[in-house]
């Protein structure tokens, strides 16, 4: 019996795994956040346990041929390496490039993240975590002077008295949560919820909104305009611990509930509701997901959000406040140690001379020998292969043929490459198309800590023993790490800051065991934003998980702001931010919105669950409403075929009353949606333009 | 001012001098344009005389302020300090009395020269004072139960007056004209507790926007509300009795507001010998016809033949003209309007201009319930309407009507109906194979096959996600055929299957 958690999304829900002859079980356990239940992803995460369809072997292909053969660690390391390195001495050190995600461990993230900077040299190193919470993460930053998912405990939704979620179907895409939500309600706490799509969360709402895609930060402004009319804003707390609110108040008078009608299709009536209820509430809590985040202005909106939070003077008060549900296992952790472009372990920024001061010493590394800001996640992927762009990639943790936004393009440019290694435990729709494919651990069959949404980290265990011949990420990078030294180091043609190693530093080390990467990262991470360096892998097991920031001799931090911000002045900032619309419009040639989400049984690109057979894989379908299905001709389970201007994709039509009758929806856990989406990037944020684009649909 | 430049300095000549633009007004375009020039960096470029004491504010908002629902310090659209911060020199309470084209200099009250290298034209609209003998005394002075409403001073003073009139707090009013704006005063003064009539010339109300059948929807659902509106008759005389009408009423009265209309205000152009037909006439770039250095927006401009006394064409055009003088390519092709009332109990929305499009009519009325929608649909698309009394599904017919939708065959039709509800699916009748928890994929005729909550947990895990189904369980298992409570429909004990 080995007490772990679930390999999938930001809940990572408490779960006990037992041996049962050559099978591993799942069963309940106690734990915070999910009480003991668990969705049917949770309950079928062993299935993979034993697949076929588990890669056991290296694998490399002939390019000429297009065949695949088996090869041993060494054979497939050493081509890997041997290639890495002619990459770098004809081309310099950002012809390599890496690209992580957001369910590796917080050991293999920081490791990711210094095998890139220290082994490779390279400044072209970014995760999939981009395309999830970045724009929640970059809003943050600039309201609270930090990132972290939800400021409290998940369990304290039960004790608000209002709770908006904007853009997030819960009830679905992390079921156990939506248990908080009801018994918030018996409470007698309100829920709000606003999504394009009455969704099984919006079942569950006493206001449900139904927005334009596109519009939720409009939506956000009438708001505030609304609470500012009526004199809601709580004008002490906005004083004494804020900065900024003037220039928002007087931005959101220009938008009365009328003209958010026009703009967001949300009636003013409906607008007037939610702007009363949030003005009699003592206690309220605005959530953010991907459906206001995934957008070219999505830390706007995001913004916008926060700026009702703090007008009404909630962040910081008990059960009250903004936060992001954010999505992947370790989406919070994976971003805070180092695999993001522009990041070093500890949250802290490449750019800041001490951060690189002290993560080069715990590396024993030069400080100017770590690389500076590399190209965001889409950026990085749309510059592979071009004169000026990398030649190689790495990828661990992500299927990005299947999560990019149009896909097609991202597809062409990893055909581009000179080489594409992909390391995976299923021969993925990436893996297909790599050079080289390494198998890898799944999470049963290693150790390593996440980080969940609470910012709460907490330790998997490992509960079986890996298949033969499959090796965790860990070793593939000490193995590449080995290799790439001797490589380099005999190589010519480097100036001594290439070389990571110089006289009187020790170099960096590159352990394959868990426990010994988490010290390292303690140490990395001492003094950052995400202090981790109170943490030990002893307290994660005794007190179900410890949240940072939590220096040496501290307990942890369960809920931020109470005293103060993380802005040197410790005021949170308003930030005033104007409505610009989607990036594509619609017009007389694609004039649906298409938006794109999740379904419970499937995770992501499904390169795991699709390949359980207990979770039932029915394929994409196209969501849309009686009235469309009627002006297309379109019959329920019937194939129709979707448009936009990047591609195109068939599926049957799945005809509901519950989706707005100007938009469709098409999950994206199989190939073919992300074919349609726009790759349109938010300023700041990076994130691209997931959920809105121009579509046309025919029967 | 350049005087730094030397012989050497080519650069500095090849590149563009420093526009100089003066925008005359300080409304909602003016405000918008200003917007636009500083997020294009022509901030500190840019001087915005305005002849109002106050900081741009939305205009909108007054009938709101008026009645109750809207907190009046948050009209203002920015900050005096923000136009500061970013360089703008707003001049308030600045009346510009000409234009000198020759000398490219626009000329204030106090004689003071402004130069200019564009100048624009937002000067709004002046209210129509209908010919109401006895409104303004002999004296010269405005009789004091007469009030306009149109700025944020008219505003206050209503406001004043409702707390302090000199014959005690006024119980009626008389509002002078049934448009948009009449019926938003007439609903905030009643909200307020005071007794309105409604004087309106035309034969329905609203006649601008709606049709008759709308307009008597209107009258009934606003006598419903306590109001008297008296049609076709114009109010000819104030007396010490009252309003006297045409038509021989006279309506006693401790107030009369005037909400007749306005017309653009085109004054400035005439004198400067622009040409001016209804409005200022300005070519797609919202340029004069007569002169390249000289613009219009909002009501006092008039393209394509059309003015509007909107506030969505007038931002749209601030910003087609922010990109025109920032030397982008931009041109303003129309807008599409939709007139939204604001008022208390009273649902108005009219798209475009349904009195004038031609089309197939779709058209849906229940007088009892006080309810006429109505589409012009031509093409397919929605070229206008009007929805009075009932907007369910106005967030998407606007939509439909601003990105002009093409519909299928009676969709529009369908657009009016009500929306057909998710009709409760009693539990006794889910069919077996209906899934009741989605979170571990469990079919109804797997949980009539358990015995209990605690089966249904440990065989299905149903109810251990997210605990939605947990209700529908229970009823399940209650209706189980062998259950102490028997299901009133027969039909389940063939449905249902065997434990």
């Amino acid at each position: 019996m080995t007490d772990t958690h679930c390999p999938y999304c930001s809940l990572q829900c408490g779960m006990t795994l037992s041996r049962k002859g050559p099978r591993l079980e799942v069963s309940e356990r106690t734990f915070p956040v999910n009480e003991g239940a668990l969705c049917r992803k949770g309950w079928t995460a062993a299935g993979l346990r034993g697949s076929r369809e588990r890669l056991t072997t290296p694998m490399v292909r002939d390019r000429a041929t297009g065949e695949w053969s088996a090869a041993t660690w060494d054979e497939a390391l050493d081509l890997v390496a041997g290639k890495l390195a002619d990459l770098r001495s004809t081309h310099g050190a950002d012809a390599n490039a890496v690209f992580g995600g957001g369910g590796l461990t917080n050991e293999k993230a920081y490791q990711l993240g210094k095998f890139a900077r220290v082994a490779l040299g390279t400044s072209q190193i970014d995760y999939n975590g981009r395309w999830c919470m970045s724009s929640a993460a970059t809003a943050g930053n600039q309201a609270f002077g930090v990132d972290r998912g939800l400021p409290f405990p998940l369990a304290d939704i039960e004790q608000t008295d209002v709770c908006v979620l904007v853009g997030s179907n819960l009830a679905e895409t992390m079921p156990p949560a939506a248990r908080h939500l009801d018994r918030l309600r018996e409470n007698g706490g309100k829920v709000v919820v606003i999504d394009p799509r009455l969704t099984p969360t919006g079942e569950r709402a006493d206001l449900f909104l139904q927005p334009v895609p596109g519009t939720d930060l409009p939506l956000a402004l009438g708001v505030l305009h609304l609470l500012d009319a009526a004199g809601a804003v709580d004008e002490d707390y906005v004083a004494e611990r804020t900065t900024g609110f003037e220039d928002v108040r007087r931005s959101v008078a220009a938008w009365w509930p009328e003209m958010v009608e026009r703009v967001s299709g949300v009636e003013a009536a409906q607008l007037r509701e939610l702007a009363s209820l949030l003005a009699g509430a003592g206690k309220v809590m605005v959530l953010t997901a991907r459906g206001a985040e995934q957008h070219a202005q999505g830390t706007a909106t995001v913004l916008a959000w926060i700026n009702i939070a703090l007008a009404l003077g909630m962040p910081g008060r008990p059960y009250s406040g903004y936060g992001c549900l954010t999505g992947q296992g370790n989406g919070q952790g994976g971003r805070e140690h180092g695999q993001k472009a522009d990041q070093l372990p500890g949250y802290r920024m490449i750019d800041d001379p001490a951060a690189r001061e002290h993560v080069a010493a715990v590396w024993g590394v030069a400080p100017e020998s770590i690389p500076g800001k590399g190209r965001s996640a889409y950026e990085l992927l749309d510059a592979l292969g071009t004169p000026d762009g990398p030649k190689s990639l790495l990828v661990f943790g992500s299927n990005i043929v299947v999560s990019a936004p149009n896909a097609t393009h991202i597809a062409s440019r990893l055909a581009a490459l000179d080489l594409l290694v992909v390391a995976d435990m299923v021969m993925s729709e990436t893996a297909a198309l790599a050079d080289v494919v390494l198998p890898v651990t799944q999470w049963a069959e290693e150790t390593g800590t996440m980080t969940n949404l609470e910012g709460r980290v907490i330790l998997r265990n490992q509960a079986i023993t890996p298949p033969e011949n499959v090796r965790s990420d860990l070793d593939v990078i000490a193995g590449l790490a080995a290799r790439l030294e001797i490589l380099q180091g005999l190589s010519v043609g480097y100036s001594p800051v290439d070389r990571p190693k110089l006289p009187g530093l020790p170099g960096p080390t590159w352990s394959t065991d868990p426990a010994e990467v988490f010290d390292e990262l303690r140490a990395a991470s001492k003094g950052g934003k995400a202090d981790y360096s109170g943490i030990t892998y002893d307290r994660i097991r005794e007190e179900d998980g410890v949240f940072w920031p939590c220096p040496e001799g501290s307990e942890g931090t369960p809920r931020l702001f109470a005293e103060e911000f993380f802005h040197p002045d410790g005021r949170a900032r308003f930030v005033d931010v104007a409505h610009r619309g989607p990036a594509e419009v619609t017009t007389d040639d694609y004039p649906l919105h298409l938006t794109t989400g999740r379904v419970l049984a499937q995770y992501q690109s499904g390169a795991q669950t699709r390949r359980i057979k207990e979770l039932p894989d029915e394929g994409a379908f196209v969501e849309m409403h009686p009235l469309l299905a009627g002006r297309v001709g379109a019959h329920d389970g019937d194939p129709v075929v979707v448009r936009t201007p990047r591609g195109e994709m068939k599926a049957p039509a799945r005809i509901v009353a519950t989706i707005r009758p100007d938009t469709i929806f098409v999950p994206f856990h199989w190939v073919g949606a992300n074919k349609l989406t726009n790759d349109a990037l938010d300023p700041s944020s990076r994130m691209p333009e997931f959920k809105v684009c121009a579509a046309a649909v025919s029967a | 001012m350049s005087s730094e430049a030397t012989a050497g300095d080519v650069l500095s000549q090849s590149a563009p001098p420093q526009k100089r633009i003066v925008i005359i007004g300080g409304g909602m375009a003016a405000a918008r344009l200003v917007e636009g020039l500083v997020a294009r960096g022509l901030g500190s470029q840019t001087t915005v005389l305005a002849e109002e004491p106050h900081v741009p504010y939305n205009r909108i908002l007054l009938s709101a302020v008026l009645e109750g629902t809207h907190r009046p310090g948050a009209l203002a659209l920015r900050e005096k300090q923000w136009y500061a911060d970013r360089g703008v020199d707003l001049r308030l309470g600045s009346l510009v009395v000409d234009i000198h084209r020759d000398t490219k200099t626009v000329e204030l009250a106090d004689r003071t020269r402004v130069p200019y290298d564009a100048v624009v034209l937002a000067t709004g609209a002046i209210p129509t004072l209908p010919p109401i003998r006895g409104v303004v005394r002999m004296d010269g002075s405005m009789d004091p139960r007469v009030q306009a409403f149109r700025s944020l001073d008219d505003c206050a003073r209503l406001l004043d007056t409702l707390h302090d009139h000199p014959h005690g707090k006024p119980r009626s009013a008389v509002i002078v004209g049934g448009g948009l704006l009449g019926l938003q005063v007439s609903r905030a003064l009643a909200v307020r507790g005071i007794e309105t009539e409604i004087v309106e010339g035309r034969d329905h109300l609203l006649s601008s926007q709606v049709d008759a059948s709308a307009g008597k929807v209107l009258k009934r659902s606003m006598a419903k509300l306590g109001t008297q509106v008296y049609l076709g008759a114009r109010a000819t005389r104030l007396t010490d009795e009252g309003l006297r009408l045409d038509n021989g009423y006279t309506l006693e009265t401790d107030l009369v507001v005037l909400t007749a209309g306005g017309r653009p205000r085109a004054n400035l152009a005439r004198r400067a010998e622009l040409t001016v037909n209804r409005g200022i006439v300005v070519d797609d770039q919202l340029r004069s016809v007569d002169d390249p250095d000289v613009y219009a927006i909002g009501d006092c401009a008039e393209h394509n033949a059309t003015t509007t006394g909107f506030v969505s064409p007038a931002w749209e055009q601030a910003g087609v003209l922010a990109e025109v003088l920032a030397g982008n390519e931009a041109a303003y092709e129309g807008h599409r309007v939709v007139a939204r009332l604001r008022a208390t109990d009273l649902d108005v929305c009219v798209l475009g201009e349904p009195q004038h499009e031609s089309g197939e009519v779709v058209e849906i009325a229940n007088p009892i319930k006080g309810t006429h929608r109505k589409l012009v649909v031509r093409d397919g698309r929605i070229v206008a309407g009007a929805l009075v009394g009932d907007l369910s599904r106005v967030g998407l017919i606007t939509q439909a009507f601003d990105r002009q939708t093409v519909l299928g065959e009676h969709e529009a039709g369908k657009l009016l109906l009500p929306e057909p509800s998710a009709a409760g699916s009693g539990v006794p009748t889910l069919p077996d194979d209906a899934e009741i928890c989605a979170c571990a994929g469990v079919s109804a005729g797997r949980i009539r096959a358990c015995t209990s909550l605690e089966d249904v947990r440990d065989s299905t895990r149903a109810t251990t996600g997210c605990g939605g189904c947990a209700p529908t369980v229970r009823q399940l298992l209650a209706t189980r055929p062998n259950s102490t409570q028997q299901p009133s429909d027969t039909k389940l004990s063939l449905e249902g299957t065997t434990s």
